[in-house]
């Protein structure tokens, strides 16, 4: 990328992320992503054995069931070494958040200019709803963002760099959603002309499934204006020619049956799930006959135990993810399946997490 | 649209909106103190990253200045080591905090 860029003074790292403002920052969010990977990712098995351990030893109940979490939750928040994996985690997302957001802003001006550029130029256009008035739901400073995706200007580049660091590397150069994008299920016929991503965000999905399907119109909305400015930015950078709309998912203004295929890739866990299903009606009303919604989420959880939702139920609290434990026990495809859909035939219920959900709308 | 009141309920006392309160253990201060060990390891680290920059530029150009330092990056090779010491440094200093079920031997892990 052209050093004239404001945006990519110091280049970009892994992949397509802007590189913080000066080197100072980016060696403090080094060590923040490596010691997240060490004392937090790391952990994950060996502190699930060791937690299991304490309430199977006292003989505590292990199902899933609200009591059983909360008596689990009690015992377990008792224990040092559990006090300080979750204290580790709690004050790393903060550090690495307020780190990133101050970086950024030390050439606040540069990035908003490049925006606004990106704003005038194609392929592809971005369209801001200056009207649209954000929901309480969606006000909450999601991951811990430093103000959220909606209410700060910069959030796509804080976003899409604290992700960087949340993921420990395994989002770089986009391969995660580009994996999910390839693995999207497709209508019976193979007719796809029309493609909507809802909750597009910092557009890394969307961008990846114009790829897949480069002959087809790829529309991406999301409620946050500078995620969509983000997005269009990014999708401009690699030459892609995709439509960002702000707009809630909630109420799409699409016209009936448009749309071959739909694609919601981690956005229901952030939503309270009378939402979600608000906007799985919203997307059933979307698609023709025999058009497929894939939704990409975290899995029920019918396969799940007192631990595992324990750790569902601190993680929507110390991650700013108010709506997360309430989804996780929606098993939404159970929902999709009372509004109207039938699961694709890839759809495979032990393999969510990394296949999803796709669902196809029954001719009427 | 509105979403159904109960959901909404507790999010105003959720993280995201009440930003460094949570406590984890019986004393607030112990969390306080927690806090500000991890950041200094951090905060140590940005100094031993930009002594090893200093070191290898005055060894390889003869001199420096503060733009190298602050809009530059370490070569390729030193890079390599400085993140092979940076995952030691944490796993010495900080291991020990899971080391009641060896968690300080636990492997690197970017999978989360």
């Amino acid at each position: 990328m052209s050093a004239k860029i404001p945006a990519y003074d110091r280049g970009k790292i892994a992949g397509h992320y802007p590189a913080l403002s000066n080197r100072q920052d980016e060696a403090y969010v080094d060590f923040i992503r490596d010691a997240r990977n060490l004392l937090h990712h790391a952990q994950q098995k060996p502190i699930t054995e060791y937690s299991m351990a304490i309430l199977e030893a006292e003989k505590l109940p292990i199902d899933a069931g609200p009591q059983s979490v909360k008596t689990a939750t009690d015992r377990l928040m008792k224990d040092n070494t559990l006090r300080n994996y979750y204290r580790v985690k709690r004050t790393y997302q903060e550090s690495f958040w307020d780190r990133i957001e101050t970086s950024f802003n030390r050439r606040r001006d540069d990035l908003l200019s490049d925006l606004a550029k990106a704003e005038e130029t194609g392929p592809g256009s971005v369209e801001i709803d200056s009207d649209l008035k954000i929901p309480e739901y969606a006000s909450s400073e999601i991951h811990l963002q430093p103000g959220g995706n909606m209410n700060e200007d910069l959030a796509g580049y804080i976003y899409d760099h604290g992700m960087m660091v949340f993921l420990g590397g395994i989002g770089n150069n986009d391969q995660a959603h580009k994996m999910f994008a390839f693995g999207a299920a497709e209508p019976e016929d193979g007719n796809i002309k029309r493609i909507l991503d809802i909750g597009c965000g910092a557009g890394a999905m969307t961008m990846a499934l114009k790829e897949k399907y480069p002959d087809a119109e790829v529309i991406g909305i999301d409620m946050s204006a500078p995620m969509v400015r983000y997005a269009h930015k990014r999708s401009l950078e690699n030459g892609l020619d995709i439509t960002f709309k702000q707009m809630p998912a909630e109420a799409l203004d699409f016209e009936d049956g448009s749309f071959d295929l739909i694609v919601a890739n981690l956005l229901f866990h952030e939503l309270p799930v009378s939402v979600s299903k608000q906007v799985t009606r919203e997307v059933h009303r979307l698609l023709r006959n025999g058009g497929v919604f894939h939704l990409f989420d975290f899995p029920g959880d019918k396969n799940k135990n007192a631990y595992a939702m324990f750790f569902v139920e601190m993680d929507g609290a110390d991650n700013g993810e108010p709506f997360l434990p309430g989804f996780i026990r929606s098993n939404f495809e159970d929902i999709m399946l009372e509004l109207g859909f039938e699961m694709h035939k890839n759809f495979d219920p032990n393999m969510i997490f990394f296949k999803g959900r796709p669902a196809v709308k029954k001719a009427a | 649209m509105t979403a159904d009141p109960s959901e909404l309920k507790k999010v105003p006392e959720l993280a995201g909106f009440k930003k460094n309160n949570p406590q984890y253990y019986d004393d607030p201060a112990i969390d306080q103190l927690m806090g500000i060990v991890l950041d200094l390891g951090a905060e140590l680290w940005v100094m031993r990253d930009r002594q090893a920059m200093l070191e290898e530029l005055l060894e390889t150009k003869g001199s420096v200045t503060q733009e190298d330092l602050d809009k530059g990056r370490p070569s390729e090779a030193l890079a390599g080591r400085l993140e092979q010491e940076r995952q030691e440094f944490i796993r010495r200093v900080y291991g020990r905090l899971f080391a009641e079920y060896g968690g300080d031997k636990a492997e690197f892990s970017a999978v989360f």
